[in-house]
């Protein structure tokens, strides 16, 4: 990790926290079921064990626990309001994206994506942000907001800002960073998901969070790698357990730069869409959905027959160069 | 019949007039929620005549008045690494400072949005067109090497990052806008010829900072009170942008090493308008300042980056470190 500031000390005890909490959440995971946050869902959702021994990617995360893992922040009542603070560091990650390339991110709480932040509708948002990456930054949420929350003023180096808005509409939205040009800082690792669940909560699902984003390692214009959740083809190698016949909600978000959009496919099923998550009545079935940059999706299936099933953006030169997964459906216990 | 008609035109109405007074209400909800962020409250907060310090924003030259007045060694630093703050008492929770030293300092720490004023202001000023100055040195040489496609972002990261930063207090201080020329420079630049415009162009962007500078007193820009703080100001950023260029001792991203570069040369410059006075009035700080800022220039050997780094980000941590604290105390 790159660790320009000398603040080695207390970055690794934060973090040490981060990762040990991350852990808890693992095994609580692994041991049984889905708290969801979600009011009066009173259905539980298992999730099935985790691949053991993954190896650590970035700082202690790889994307099986990035899949989903939702922040939900700090939790207070201000004047009968429910307030969810988060605290978000931009810094600076050398990642080793395959046994070839490394990579210096520019990121969000040393992981790309970002955390995904997850608050109810009407919420009030308090994101305390502190750029410690060099370059001015900033965090550019998508959704409604005044102007002065809107994310484009630049937070120079070493200096904190505090955005605070409602969380509105429902949804899933993001977070990037808005400084030009957007393709380097996004291309960097720059971004994020915002979930903002409805009034009504969604019925049960084992949930998990796919962000699609890719890398101009050489600064050419051009995406030399692709990936889920940060890292190429991790999913490939260590494929994603699903439960047979049990519904799994995907909130989905195509972040690569370079490229106009991506084609998401699932293997042998279809998905019921709900555009941009501003719905919760579907708008339709398919097995590919085609996203531009920024758009996002919550996509929804369950699959009847076990075994393993790819799934990756149908432009098939960005699946070869790493946008690739596979589902292993298991049989209930 | 045209009774009833009236009537249901009566209830339409008054239900709209429900609808709107329930959204005036949401939206007066909405304002009135305390902003205890309060990025957006725009009027000075003082505490008596004393201007306050925001802990999220504050350079380190302004956090050192907080150190100074607690007498505690690298203050400044552990304020700014411990970032962000939701509300002042954080500097107590986060064990920055015991209760005791808090009570000492409430009055002068906020994380409200403060208009800056004074000295700090000019800094604070003077640090932005500092950034804007390194990157264009280092865009000058780029472009006297015809290496074109090198010299772009930094002609782009003074309009990007920096400008809208400024603007205001290039308005508030009567200087004519640069931003048409600078975005002029760097369409030319992107082009990608070479042709006689670049220069004139880059000769006005460059002279309309320099009188962007000239606006700040001239006594000032010879002050080592004044100078100190914005070389620190501009070292903390060239810090950081060296870690994000360097990855297994290699450079791996040449435009964070060429940012660092001109924020160090730029740096250097200025040390050199104050070299003098400090040799004559602050000897000892002079001392501690002028060989370790000559040890770190050479990791910096060119404008075109080496392939491995002279020296490692760490070494630079700790170089930059020690002229912030030798600044100290003057």
């Amino acid at each position: 990790m790159v660790n320009p500031k000398g603040t080695s000390g207390l970055w690794s005890r934060r973090q040490m926290l981060q990762w040990s909490l991350a852990g808890v959440g693992l095994t609580g995971a692994t041991l049984g079921c889905q708290k969801l946050n979600s009011l009066g869902s009173s259905k539980a959702i298992a999730i099935p064990p985790l691949p053991q021994n993954l190896p650590p990617v970035m700082n202690n995360l790889n994307p099986m626990t990035v899949l989903r893992d939702f922040d939900y922040g700090t939790v207070t009542q201000e004047n009968g309001r429910t307030i969810r603070e988060f605290r978000i560091t931009a810094q600076n990650t050398n990642v080793q994206l395959n046994s070839a390339v490394s990579f210096i991110t520019w990121n969000f709480n040393g992981r790309v994506p970002g955390p995904t932040l997850r608050a109810k509708e009407g919420d009030r948002l308090r994101i305390l942000f502190f750029n410690q990456s060099g370059h001015a930054h900033t965090m550019h949420f998508h959704g409604v907001h005044p102007a002065a929350m809107d994310g484009i003023k630049p937070v120079r180096n070493n200096q904190a800002t505090i955005y605070e808005f409602d969380a509105e509409p429902y949804g899933v939205h993001l977070y990037h960073c808005h400084i030009a040009p957007v393709t380097r800082h996004v291309g960097k690792g720059l971004y994020g998901m915002l979930i903002i669940d409805p009034p009504t909560p969604r019925p049960p699902a084992d949930e998990m969070v796919l962000v699609m984003g890719a890398y101009d390692v050489n600064d050419d214009g051009k995406n030399e790698l692709y990936a889920f959740n940060g890292i190429p083809d991790y999913y490939m190698q260590h494929p994603i357990p699903l439960y047979q016949n049990q519904l799994t909600r995907v909130y989905l978000l195509n972040m690569i730069e370079w490229d106009v959009a991506a084609t998401f496919h699932i293997h042998a099923n279809f998905f019921d869409i709900y555009p941009i998550g501003m719905t919760t009545k579907a708008s339709g079935r398919s097995d590919v959905v085609t996203l531009g940059t920024t758009e996002r999706h919550i996509l929804e299936f369950a699959y009847s027959f076990p075994g393993n099933y790819m799934f990756h953006p149908h432009q098939d030169f960005m699946a070869e160069a790493g946008c690739m997964g596979s589902f292993e459906v298991i049989p209930p216990n | 019949m045209k009774n009833i008609l009236r009537f249901l035109g009566i209830m339409a109405i008054g239900g709209m007039l429900a609808f709107l007074i329930s959204c005036n209400q949401n939206q007066s909800n909405t304002a009135s929620l305390p902003n205890s962020a309060g990025t957006q409250s725009s009027s000075p907060v003082m505490a008596g005549s004393k201007p306050q310090i925001n802990i999220n924003t504050a350079l380190l030259s302004e956090l050192d008045k907080l150190e100074a007045k607690l007498a505690s060694p690298a203050l400044s630093n552990k304020i700014q690494a411990s970032r962000p703050y939701a509300n002042v008492q954080e500097l107590v929770t986060k064990k920055i400072i015991t209760q005791a030293q808090f009570d000492q300092v409430k009055e002068l720490v906020t994380i409200e949005t403060i208009a800056l004023t004074g000295k700090a202001k000019d800094v604070d000023y003077m640090v932005k067109l500092g950034l804007m100055k390194g990157h264009l040195l280092v865009a000058k040489e780029l472009l006297d090497l015809q290496k074109l496609d090198q010299a772009e972002p930094h002609i782009g990261h003074p309009v990007e990052e920096i400008y809208a930063d400024v603007e205001d207090q290039l308005k508030e201080r009567g200087v004519a806008e640069f931003k048409t020329s600078l975005v002029k420079l760097q369409d030319l630049v992107k082009a990608g010829k070479i042709v006689p415009q670049i220069a004139t162009e880059f000769t006005t962007s460059m002279e309309a900072i320099d009188k962007a500078i000239a606006k700040l007193p001239a006594a000032d820009l010879q002050d080592p009170k004044f100078i100190l703080p914005v070389i620190n100001g501009l070292l903390d950023t060239a810090n950081s942008e060296y870690g994000a260029a360097i990855a297994e001792g290699k450079i791996k991203e040449i435009v964070e090493y060429q940012d660092s570069r001109g924020f160090v040369v730029y740096s250097s410059t200025l040390y050199e308008q104050i070299s003098p006075t400090m040799a004559k009035s602050y000897a000892k700080n002079h001392q501690a300042i002028a060989p370790v800022l000559a040890k770190l220039k050479p990791t910096w050997p060119a404008a075109i980056a080496p392939a491995k780094a002279v020296t490692s980000p760490e070494e630079v941590t700790k170089m930059i470190k020690a002229i912030e604290e030798a600044s100290n105390g003057l």
